[in-house]
């Protein structure tokens, strides 16, 4: 086996040892659920523990043979991936103070050059996609988005 | 047989506004097709949110998103053709003789030849599923919630042919979404379960904050991995008439396949890169005397495109008479539908014609639409392929968040939705397919409601399930799905092999 397949098969088994684990909190979780009355024999617990049975019989047989996996990103690219979240938390946390527009020009700015634009091509993209969404959304469509202090 | 309600459903389909709704949701679904990065399921679940809360009546909202899934099968070929990269996974075997035809300068004919033949497909799903699915309908009235229950056990165990090689992840990917339909208030007994006090999530999670952050989010993340480098998008068009000789000699195939792509699309769970495949295989077994397939062969190219849309066509049927979706973007249409508290089945046709009609009576006239679309305007489709991804992705980002926003009006849906694309992102990684995760999480509440108003009905006796005879024929039915897909799709990658020693 190559080292390459090795930590894919890897990765598929920590993968399925967090979907078993997954699977033993769910139903642990689902054995608990409190309710006062039930108007049927299963009632709301059965289903839940029975799929966290199911899941976990599923992991077993996926631990033992995790099949294909694609490598994760590493280095700078690992970087890059985590950014694009992180970005979209800024811009939620924008939406209200900022408004729409203002936002959506943070993130499409950031996001393109996550992507490789240079600042030039990001700023001008981003400045034309905020105007095009904000035309779009709150002009053409009248979709309810925050105004915020910044433009509409 | 009763077709009164294809007529009704042209009244709905051809007043201005649906029509009109029609015309955008061809051009999108082919841009959206066309783009390599997103296939029609990322385009149903940006514009779902959106088609929501503009406050279209639901049979709009659903000839809008049959529009874009017709329109993305119509556009997949162009990227395949002129990039050598399929736009979905429906146009992966387009490629095979599609860029071979190109980069002999001969792709406007490819693309013309391609359109022509996509619109023969579509046109026989369409004319299949308008006969078919009043028929299956009426089969399916008799069933109580004991046969419901056992006819989602039957759509799970036909899923094995959606990641056809790796069953059990596909088998994960369905528990994870029956897992993920039980949070929320349980109706029947008023309990809250896996809502850990928060109170958006009352209501359960939201199918759209799922669908995006499973599709877009994650999808946004795999491209910045797999940003392509060095592709040459082929600008040379050469002549946009396709010779009558190419047309004749495709006719055959192209029939041929349409119904292979039809039969394919209306076994639920397989998708069209099965039905593709088969078609493609077919025909160059039949056809390829002179072993041109491959080298850019008109047939070739002729083959999967008919087929591809012809699926399409053939997934609704079960969808729309049995509330159990055919392909993964037939499952987002169902929970679509959902959102509108309509509650798929067989009586969906019975109750409520004016939708079941309007999409069907949408795809003849989608399928118009996008051979007028596609032929004259291809240059202009094609030029789609130019967007670079620094402009596309933040675009889809945008939509995504509006999307989500939108619905609730609430930055914690955002979030939620973030944490599942990130999940989703995982998973994918990890080789697991989003599709059946959707299945799960639209089955999954109204399969436990048929599960256990069954033993309410039996009183807990579980044989309620095996009693009637539909039942037992659906378990039967159930066991046979389970092997026949990945039998098809063994053979077909077996033909394969054979048929192109890589």
């Amino acid at each position: 086996m190559s080292d390459k397949s090795k930590t894919a098969s890897l990765a598929g088994r920590i993968g399925g040892i967090c979907l078993l684990a997954l699977a033993i909190v769910y139903g642990i979780g689902g054995s608990r659920i409190e309710y006062a009355f039930a108007s049927d024999p299963l009632g709301p617990r059965v289903i839940p523990v029975m799929l966290a049975i199911i899941l976990g019989v599923l992991c077993l047989f996926h631990l033992r043979k995790p099949g294909t996996t694609e490598p994760f990103p590493t280095g700078t690219l690992l970087g890059k991936t985590l950014a694009v979240p992180a970005l979209i938390i800024v811009v939620v946390l924008l939406l209200e103070p900022l408004g729409f527009a203002a936002s959506i020009f943070v993130l499409t700015a950031g996001v393109g050059r996550i992507f490789g634009a240079s600042w030039r091509k990001a700023l001008l993209g981003a400045a034309g996609q905020a105007l095009l969404w904000w035309f779009v959304f709150s002009y053409l469509l009248e979709v309810y988005l925050p105004k915020g202090a910044l433009f509409g | 047989m009763n077709l009164e309600y294809l007529w009704g459903g042209f009244a709905v389909a051809l007043t201005f506004q649906n029509l009109a709704i029609g015309f955008i949701g061809c051009f999108i679904g082919t841009m959206v097709g066309a783009l390599p990065a997103i296939g029609p399921i990322n385009g149903i679940a940006l514009l779902l949110p959106i088609a929501y809360t503009m406050g279209l009546p639901p049979e709009s909202t659903m000839i809008l998103l049959a529009s874009i899934y017709c329109g993305a099968e119509y556009g997949g070929r162009i990227s395949s053709i002129l990039l050598n990269v399929p736009g979905d996974a429906g146009a992966v075997m387009t490629a095979l003789d599609g860029y071979p035809l190109a980069r002999q300068g001969r792709a406007g004919e490819a693309l013309m030849l391609s359109g022509i033949a996509s619109f023969v497909g579509g046109m026989i799903g369409a004319t299949g599923l308008a006969l078919f699915a009043p028929l299956l309908a009426s089969l399916a009235t008799g069933f109580g919630p004991a046969e419901y229950f056992v006819l989602m056990v039957f759509a799970f165990a036909t899923l094995g042919s959606m990641v056809g090689n790796q069953p059990v992840k596909t088998l994960i990917g369905c528990t994870l979404g029956l897992m993920l339909a039980t949070v929320g208030l349980d109706a029947t007994s008023g309990a809250y379960r896996f809502t850990f006090n928060e109170p958006e999530l009352g209501d359960g999670i939201e199918f759209v904050v799922l669908v995006i952050g499973l599709f877009s989010i994650s999808e946004a993340l795999l491209i910045l991995e797999h940003q392509a480098s060095g592709l040459t998008v082929i600008r040379q068009l050469g002549r946009m008439f396709v010779r009558a000789d190419d047309i004749r000699k495709s006719i055959g195939t192209t029939l041929r396949s349409s119904v292979i792509g039809f039969i394919v699309g209306v076994l639920p769970g397989t998708g069209a890169s099965v039905s593709s495949a088969i078609a493609y295989t077919t025909a160059k077994r039949l056809s390829d005397t002179e072993g041109t397939f491959g080298k850019g062969d008109m047939r070739g190219l002729a083959a999967p495109e008919a087929a591809n849309n012809a699926t399409a066509c053939g997934a609704f049927v079960p969808m729309l008479t049995l509330g159990v979706p055919g392909s993964g973007t037939t499952a987002v249409m169902l929970g679509a539908l959902m959102l509108y508290n309509i509650q798929p089945g067989p009586m969906l046709l019975t109750e409520r014609p004016e939708i079941v009609g309007g999409l069907v009576a949408s795809l003849f006239i989608g399928n118009i639409l996008l051979l007028i679309l596609n032929l004259p305007l291809v240059n202009l489709f094609a030029r789609v392929l130019t967007v670079p991804n620094w402009l596309l992705v933040p675009g889809i980002l945008v939509l995504s968040i509006v999307g989500v926003y939108s619905t609730h009006a609430s930055g914690f849906s955002v979030l939620l939705m973030l944490a599942i694309g990130m999940v989703g992102w995982l998973l994918r990684k990890l080789g697991f397919d989003m599709a059946p995760i959707i299945l799960g999480f639209v089955l999954g509440h109204v399969m436990e409601i048929n599960l256990r108003n069954a033993l309410a009905i039996s009183g807990g006796d579980v044989s309620i399930l095996f009693q009637s005879k539909i039942s037992l024929v659906l378990w039967v039915l159930a066991a046979g799905m389970a092997v026949l897909p990945l039998v098809l799709a063994r053979r077909a990658k077996k033909r394969l092999k054979v048929a192109a020693p890589a």
